[in-house]
């Protein structure tokens, strides 16, 4: 058990170390946090649980209509970005990053640490 | 009785730790264990006991910085708490405390330091704050024959002991006598990952004053704030406009809502801090057009609160049919019967009627938006969930 927290914990590290990534964060589908990496973490559990109804949400409404499941949920805001990813059918991974960083590279690097959490979790 | 100040563990205990007794926390390595003992140390200063801290891991200044984190302010007991510095000695600086262990590798020198303090003080608690860097310094077999000797001496004192211990790698005959026989009671601490919900418990694995209790307690630990027993997640579900979000807010140290035109579209999410418990608050939209959303939240409750609008019974089978989407049977649950203020609200024993409630299942009444009744829910809820007693 606390191997798998070590594990979580190293891939976290590795997502919050691309440039312009200010949290990584993994939380169960159904919202709840397993763990996160960010400086101040305030407002972690209410993150992990609005990410995970997003990302549920997205799927419902694309499932429905016949579009086949998302990808990921990128929101853009003012100040930055926040991109969800599905890692399994029993968790998620949540990036915060800032304006000035590299969609693409965020994104190759995201999708490799969610097959890896996938596996992590089995 | 000294109460261990852990929440709930005293209950379990019938009220603490009797005088004379002794009890370790016996802890995985990898989990928060040491702040057992510390919680303990701070809760029988608070409650206007003597106490002893032996602290062996680190020097005793940054002990009490630890102290300081966690919230609690032990100057304010200088004079009630004994610090016995088994530390700085060991690292050749000097110490600022009245009572040392000067060669903390040799246990003959604890036990003249704690013999002396269990012979000269009135009934205390006296806590160890790592006995197993004593055995580490000491040698497994010595230090077990010491504590067997202080143990005694308590007794006859009328002293509580309380001691920390990690389970490290030591001989299968060591971990046998710590689990077994040295301590009147043993309090297990460890991690568990159930599903996604990775958590640390205490347990109790033996007590030989209280009756046997198999729960065990998730708790997490918070700066400032020390051990709450942990809630991963309560569901507050019931049909719409009942008052849900309004009740997540009257509960909640800190909760948002995801509302749009009066009406919740996603989601409710609280935080509530109370009486040792830290419980993490889901509450869900009511509206039909939703319930893929209320499905995709309900995983992992661990209890729920149906909330119901008590003018409005209409809905009840509606109500019922939520405990069947999220899951809910099985589960501990109450009804709410929200906005009792009405006029026309159904009493108590009207909603069981209607609902045809099981007898086991609590029915509170509640104003959610005026905050009356709803930590007695809470409490009804916990009770049920935490129950074990
Ligand atoms: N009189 C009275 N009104 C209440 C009470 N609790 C909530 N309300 C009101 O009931 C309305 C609905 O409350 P909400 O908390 O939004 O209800 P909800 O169950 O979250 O509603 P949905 O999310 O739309 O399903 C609001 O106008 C509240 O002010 C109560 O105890 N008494
Ligand atoms: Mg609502």
């Amino acid at each position: 058990m606390a191997d798998t927290l070590d594990m979580v914990d190293k891939l976290l590290a590795d997502l919050k170390n691309i440039g312009g990534v200010e949290a990584s964060i993994a939380a169960s589908r159904d919202g709840l946090l397993i763990r996160a990496n960010m400086q101040k973490g305030k407002f972690l559990e209410s993150l992990a649980a609005m990410s995970a109804t997003m990302l549920g949400a997205a799927e419902t409404a694309t499932t429905q209509v016949e579009k086949g499941l998302p990808t990921r949920v990128i929101v853009e805001s003012e100040y930055g970005r926040l991109i969800i990813v599905g890692a399994g059918p029993k968790a998620l991974l949540i990036i915060l990053a800032n304006s000035n960083s590299s969609l693409g590279l965020i994104l190759i690097e995201l999708d490799k640490s969610a097959r890896k959490l996938k596996e992590i979790l089995k | 009785m000294v109460e261990t100040g852990i929440p709930k563990l005293d209950e379990f205990l019938g009220g603490g730790i009797p005088k004379g007794k002794s009890l370790v926390y016996y802890s995985q390595p990898g989990v928060e264990g040491e702040i057992f003992g510390m919680q303990t140390v701070y809760n029988s200063l608070k409650s206007g006991g003597n106490c002893v801290f032996v602290v062996s891991s680190t020097i005793p200044s940054i002990t009490k910085g630890l102290f300081k984190e966690f919230g609690w302010d032990i100057d304010e007991y200088r004079d009630r708490l004994f610090i016995v510095d088994a530390y700085n000695p060991l690292i050749g600086a000097p110490s600022d405390e009245k009572y040392v262990v000067s060669n903390p590798d040799n246990i003959e020198n604890f036990n003249k330091v704690i013999i002396d303090l269990i012979k000269e003080l009135p009934p205390s608690t006296i806590v160890f704050g790592s006995l197993s860097t004593i055995m580490d310094l000491c040698g497994e077999k010595e230090t077990i024959e010491s504590v067997k000797n202080w143990n005694k001496m308590a007794m006859l004192y009328n002293h509580v002991l309380v001691y920390n211990f990690t389970v490290w790698p030591y001989s299968q005959e060591t971990l046998h006598l710590i689990k077994e026989e040295l301590f009147n009671a043993v309090i297990s601490i460890g991690s568990i990952a159930e599903r996604v919900i990775f958590g640390q418990y205490f347990g109790i694995l033996k007590s030989d004053w209280a009756k046997e209790t198999k729960t065990s307690m998730l708790f997490r630990v918070l700066r400032p704030g020390g051990i709450k027993l942990f809630i991963p997640k309560i569901l507050v579900t019931g049909p719409f406009d009942a008052g849900k979000s309004t009740f997540v807010h009257a509960l909640s140290t800190r909760a948002i809502s995801v509302d749009r035109l009066g009406t919740t579209i996603a989601m409710d999410h609280g935080h509530v801090d109370y009486k040792g418990f830290s419980a993490d608050i889901f509450g869900t939209p009511g509206q039909e057009r939703f319930d893929p959303i209320i499905k995709l939240l309900s995983g992992e409750s661990m209890g729920v609160f149906l909330v119901v609008d008590s003018t409005n019974p209409a809905d009840f089978v509606r109500a019922k049919h939520m405990l069947d989407i999220t899951k809910s049977y099985g589960l501990p649950y109450v009804v709410v019967a929200n906005k009792q203020d009405m006029p026309g609200a159904l009493k108590l024993e009207e909603i069981r009627e209607q609902f045809n409630l099981p007898d086991d299942v609590p029915v509170c009444p509640t104003v959610a938006k005026d905050k009356v009744g709803v930590f007695e829910a809470f409490e009804v809820l916990i009770e049920k969930i935490t129950g074990g007693t």
